[in-house]
């Protein structure tokens, strides 16, 4: 570089010699505009099937510029996490950040390179534009500012959770998952956008949004609070729950791996680590100090049951469950194995629930002990949730052995410590979580008792597509040395001597008809024999509903087999209520929001 | 000279609190009477000649000012940042604090800002006025307690747009769902409460349905 | 103010009269006012008067979320928007106590040094342009809008680059752009006879810039000036160097100075040090390929973000001078207070009221360009 001194005087005719420019090629730039660079920031495009409309890019916008609009014609789909609003764009406020286009957990939002538009004083309206596959004047341009993988600023991969090798579990029921540590909770808990599609999908909207939050900022009363307003199974729900929440999660929408957030772990990992004795402060919050003079009697400890008389009793109303079995959960307790929810932490959620003022008399049989028409005498109100704990049978031949069983059956008689004889081999007929956990179940005690594991599942759906259990369920089966066979149809149990050797089964063709019945074609030709000494049918549950007495069956009206309910569970008899599994069929979240919702109504036709 | 450390000149002062926060940078917690004092210290004993800012923070919760004055040695190159905590006041008797303008001439255009934006009248600066809000004449501006969104919503109007798309959207039966006011008035992001009004809202017309197609009526 | 706040200044039987220079005037990089009282074509005294461009920077920040402030901060200096992002999150690093991954302080250095040229061009136009001097004016202007194109190539955005985040970078360099960068600084250097010749070594132009608004050393640190200013009295000092952030060292630069003080010397510090960033960049152009990794530390999903406790102050080396921000976290989701430390104001204040005194009316509008004030970061 050439110096210049500070006292040079300069020269006059320094500039002069410039007018070398006069011989140099002049500059010329075309007009019209000049295409911009690769990842320019221009004006927006939005793929609106990617989209899920959980408004992450509006709230990360911080000029206020976008404003998030329905649109009816698009899908709207809570249990699937899908809102039909789109991101609409105001071009007086945005600054072209790319912040909205980072943020996207679908990648549906993004920039092009289109950049000129110009327009009247009157024609402020182009201003506010729709983005779509094309951009603000409808052409399609090259795309500028795309998300990349530096660029994401969302975490997409879920903290690993720890759970035991399956050695280690397989002769025994304890629980397997070991559940996060605060660090690793609060990792989990920085990955959430705030978008509450998890509270929108969730039968009983749970605060998800608001619970991951408090766990984040590291309160978790706070957390157990948000809990409490919506669901007193919490320690339930946080282990065994169908989290619905996590599909609709709007990471676990996104391209490529893409992990929803652990939001079932999170709520056990709250519930884990708040004490008892907080807890059941946090349940007594907002409890009416009035009494209201009127008693209600629920028939069926299970979480519907509960849950109800949870509510009316915290609304000042006196509330007696009555419940044959000698603990209260029904199936949650007498139903879910306990490595997969260990049963103290079922009996601190009704502990919990009792010491709100929930009245439970154990042992006492509807309809034997005490009848429904005593029950209406005694009560204002009363609420039918006794849940679905009849197996289905399969009706197939030689099904009527005294060696094949209903899962629900079996399952019932082990945590209840009733002797049983454990088979040396079973088939197991179902593909759902019921049929898993039969089958685990089983292989736990085979383990015990012969230190061998030969269950064999055997189910119509076909493995990684249209199967029924959960994949993790799939997955610790198979580690645990249960074999699964997949699209498999029950011929016949196969009976010599009067004695069960075994189950005969066909290849499926289809399992629905054109129509969409369930009519499962089987390939004769294809036939296979399963050497067994039990065979556990598990397609299914009903409700035992002789205990209701033949009068208040006639009076009732039917839908199928299930009692027929309006939106509230308000049956057509105008005392009685109806909630849970034996009307919404199995699920304990979808039991707790319709303990909630019969709840209100019964408080509202008491208050008239 | 000897050079004395910096700690030693420091600890001349009543009850200072030092952190070494790393090598350039030393954080100094002191009483408001001693403040003063220190930056003659380290002025006059340790070469921190360069004011290189006075910060207020306006911790409204404790009702306390903190003015923090960060001074830089060109020698020692180090920042020292002087923390200090100061009554908050209130209108009818605002902060005072006494200015430093005779150590650090910029000290003028500091606290002049500082008076301006938080009302904090520092006593024997040259220019106690406005100076970038001359026509301003609401409470002190950077005060935690004035809401600059609420000005801006009650002061100006936002432009209502009616483009095509949106009349058809509306004609459809959806439109306008959530502007982004709603989001930002409510104070946080966190604050889904827009959402649930909505589904709320639909959840009820879903059930005034069902009750109408119910057996009951 | 508004003209029709304005009252006269009464002035008996005094000669002088009253005289405003802005708020819309060339002589200034931005809308700026300063109102001089003359005695004939000399300044009695000048008052700076701001405002104009008073967006309340720091009180929307607090109002914001940590991330969404990435998009204000660059509009605080137009003409040298990076080191606003770059301070910004470094600060907020410090207190998150995270680093951001070597290979994006290597690009956060190249930003910087780009902007820098960026700025210096355009001071070079606008102080020739001061001067009476149009084509140095036009020539800046356009040699900056060829490192705009760079800005946009490897940002997304021209002037608002919006290209830092706290934890790194916000994207990876394009294919092929360390050699148009190349291209761009073999392109600069050409031009230096150009400048030279119309601009540095012209004696019209040497005339007019020696002796105006000079300073001395002692006056410069009274009044807290520094970068370009201050190394224009002979002291040489550089943040880069003397509190050194990201890798500046590991890189080798001088740091030009001259002695007088004026406005001649500031231009030739700046000129100077156009070429140590060039030489810089070359170093950055070489070394850049053979740092690879990640460019981005994570950090939480900012929607929920919340900095922990604590209280930053982060300082860069400015085109303008010390450039700092002070960021306070009271570990909620947004700052509790952020402080933007501008050099211009100490510049554009007290400085030009101190430098403008005396001087001739004609020589008011070159001091205001070569102390290179941006009136943005007076107002904030």
């Amino acid at each position: 570089m050439k110096k210049i001194n500070y006292n040079d005087k300069g020269s006059i005719l320094n500039p002069l010699k410039n007018l070398q420019f006069y011989a140099r090629k002049p500059v010329t730039e075309p007009l019209g505009p000049r295409p911009a660079s690769a990842s320019y920031r221009g004006f927006h495009i939005n793929d609106l099937d990617k989209c899920i409309g959980c408004s992450s890019c509006q709230k990360i916008c911080d000029n206020a510029a976008i404003t998030m609009v329905e649109v009816p014609s698009i899908e709207e789909d809570a249990s699937k996490g899908l809102r039909n609003l789109r991101p609409a764009i105001d071009y007086g406020r945005c600054c072209w950040c790319a912040l909205c286009v980072d943020i996207c957990p679908t990648s549906a939002i993004e920039m092009t390179r289109e950049y000129v538009h110009v327009c009247d004083g009157d024609e402020t309206d182009s201003y506010f534009i729709f983005p779509k596959e094309t951009g603000i004047h409808g052409d399609s341009f090259e795309k500028g500012w795309t998300k990349t993988e530096d660029s994401d600023l969302l975490d997409r991969a879920r903290r690993p959770m720890g759970e035991m090798e399956p050695e280690a579990r397989i002769d025994n029921f304890d629980e397997i998952v070991d559940g996060f540590t605060m660090e690793m909770a609060i990792e989990e808990a920085s990955r959430c956008v705030d978008c509450g599609l998890c509270e929108d999908a969730c039968p009983a909207h749970m605060h998800a949004p608001n619970y991951i939050r408090s766990i984040y900022e590291g309160n978790l009363e706070q957390a157990v609070e948000w809990m409490y307003e919506t669901n007193p199974f919490s320690h339930v729900c946080g282990r065994v729950c169908t989290h619905i929440c996590e599909t609709a999660c709007s990471l676990g929408h996104g391209e490529g791996e893409s992990d929803p957030i652990a939001i079932r772990w999170l709520k056990r990992f709250a519930m884990d680590n708040v004490s008892k004795t907080k807890i059941k402060q946090i349940a007594r919050k907002g409890k009416s100090r009035k009494k209201s003079g009127k008693s209600i009697a629920v028939v069926g400890a299970g979480p519907a049951g509960l849950t109800a008389a949870f509510d009316l009793v915290k609304k000042g109303h006196k509330v007696t469950v009555y419940e044959s079995l000698p603990k209260a959960g029904g199936m949650t307790r007498y139903g879910i194995p306990n490595y997969r929810l260990p049963k103290d932490r079922l009996d601190q959620d009704i502990e919990v629930i009792q010491s709100v003022g929930v009245d439970i008399k154990y042992n006492v049989k509807v309809g034997t002990d005490i009848s429904m028409a005593q029950l209406q005498k005694d009560n204002h109100a009363v609420v039918m949730a006794i849940g679905m704990q009849m197996g289905r049978s399969t009706r197939i031949p030689g099904s009527d052995n005294k060696m094949v069983v209903k899962a629900v059956d079996l399952l019932r008689m082990i945590p209840k410590g009733d002797e049983f004889n454990v088979p040396k081999s079973a088939v197991v007929i179902g593909g759902g979580n019921v049929a898993m956990d039969i089958a685990r179940s089983l292989a736990r005690l085979q383990k015990q008792k012969y230190n061998e594991v030969n269950i064999t599942v055997s189910a119509l759906e076909q493995l990684g597509k249209t199967f029924l259990a959960d994949d993790d369920e799939v997955i610790e089966s198979k580690e645990e040395g249960i074999v699964i066979l997949d699209a498999r149809g029950p011929k016949q149990c196969v009976i010599e001597n009067n004695k069960l050797t075994g189950l005969e089964t066909v290849k499926v063709i289809s399992i629905f008809d054109e129509q969409g019945r369930f009519a499962p074609k089987y390939d004769e030709e294809n036939l296979q024999f399963h050497e067994a000494d039990m065979v556990v049918e598990a397609i299914g549950q009903m409700s035992d509903v002789s205990i209701l007495g033949d009068e208040l069956t006639e009076e009732l009206e039917w839908n199928r087999g299930r009692i027929q309910i309006d939106g509230n569970g308000a049956t057509s008899v105008e005392w009685l209520w109806s909630a849970g599994d034996m009307v919404k069929g199995p699920d304990v979240i979808n039991a707790v929001a319709d303990g909630h919702r019969v709840a209100d109504d019964i408080d509202k036709f008491l208050n008239k | 000279m000897n050079k004395v450390p910096i700690d030693e000149i420091l600890n001349k002062v009543n009850g200072i609190k030092i952190t070494h926060k790393r090598k350039t940078r030393i954080r100094v917690d002191v009483d408001a009477d001693s403040l003063p004092t220190l930056l003659e210290l380290i002025k006059g004993r340790a070469s921190y000649i360069h004011l290189s800012a006075i910060t207020c923070v306006d911790w409204i919760a404790d009702n306390q000012f903190e003015l923090v004055y960060h001074v830089w040695s060109y020698e020692e190159k180090c920042l020292i940042s002087a923390h200090t905590r100061i009554d908050r006041g209130s209108e009818s008797n605002p902060a005072k604090y006494v200015s430093v303008y005779d150590l650090f001439k910029p000290a003028d255009f500091f606290e002049r800002d500082i008076f301006e934006m938080y009302g904090v009248t520092f006593i024997g600066s040259p220019r106690m006025e406005k100076f970038i809000l001359t026509e301003w004449n609401g409470v002190p501006p950077m005060l935690k307690d004035f809401d600059a969104e609420a000005y801006v919503q009650e002061t100006f109007k936002w432009t209502d747009y009616n483009p095509d798309w949106l009349q058809e959207l509306t004609d459809q039966g959806g439109g306008i769902a959530v502007k982004p006011e709603d989001i930002r008035t409510a104070g946080n992001t966190h604050n889904m409460s827009t959402h649930r009004e909505r589904d709320k809202a639909k959840a009820a017309a879903v059930k005034a349905n069902e009750k109408m197609q119910g057996w009951k009526q | 103010m508004r003209p029709e706040n304005y009252q006269a200044v009464k002035l008996g039987q005094s000669n002088e009269y009253e005289i405003f220079i802005g708020p819309n005037h060339p002589g200034i990089e931005g809308n700026y006012a300063f109102r001089l009282m003359l005695d004939g074509d000399i300044v009695v005294s000048g008052k700076a008067d701001a405002g104009y461009l008073h967006r309340g920077f720091e009180k929307l920040m607090e109002g914001r979320l940590w991330i969404q402030n990435l998009a204000i901060v660059p509009r605080i200096c137009v003409p040298d928007p990076a080191p606003m992002e770059v301070a910004y999150s470094m600060a907020v690093e410090e207190i998150m106590g995270i680093e951001a991954p070597i290979r994006a302080q290597w690009i956060r250095t190249m930003q910087l040094e780009l902007s820098r040229v960026a700025a210096h061009l355009f001071t070079f136009g606008g102080h020739a342009a001061t001067t009476g001097m149009y084509t140095p004016m036009f020539w800046g202007v356009a040699d900056r809008d060829l490192v705009l194109d760079l800005f946009e190539d490897f940002t997304g955005g021209r002037v608002y680059s919006i290209y830092n985040i706290p934890g790194g970078v916000r994207r990876e360099l394009p294919p092929e752009f360390l050699q148009k960068l190349s291209n761009l600084l073999d392109y600069l250097e050409s031009r230096q006879n150009d400048y030279d010749n119309l601009l540095f070594t012209n004696q019209v132009f040497v005339d007019r810039a020696k002796g105006c608004g000079a300073l001395t050393q002692e006056q410069a640190l009274e009044l807290s000036v520094t970068g370009p200013n201050l190394r224009a009295c002979g002291l040489a000092y550089d943040v880069r160097r003397d509190d050194p952030y990201l890798v500046y060292d590991e890189l080798e630069f001088d740091i030009p100075i001259q002695t007088a003080g004026d406005a001649y010397a500031r231009i030739l510090v700046r000129r100077d040090e156009l070429f140590q960033s060039i030489r810089i960049l070359r170093q950055i152009i070489e070394r850049l390929p053979s740092i690879k990794g990640k460019i981005r530390t994570p950090i939480p999903n900012p929607l929920s973000w919340n900095v922990r406790k604590g209280e930053a102050y982060a300082r860069v080396e400015s085109s303008k001078g010390e450039l700092a921000y002070y960021v306070v976290s009271d570990g909620g989701d947004k700052p509790y207070r952020v402080h933007v430390r501008g050099p211009s104001s100490m510049h554009a204040v007290q400085t030009l009221e101190f430098l403008a005194k005396g001087a001739r009316l004609e020589d008011v509008a070159q001091i205001m360009f070569s102390l290179d004030a941006c009136p943005p970061e007076v107002d904030r």
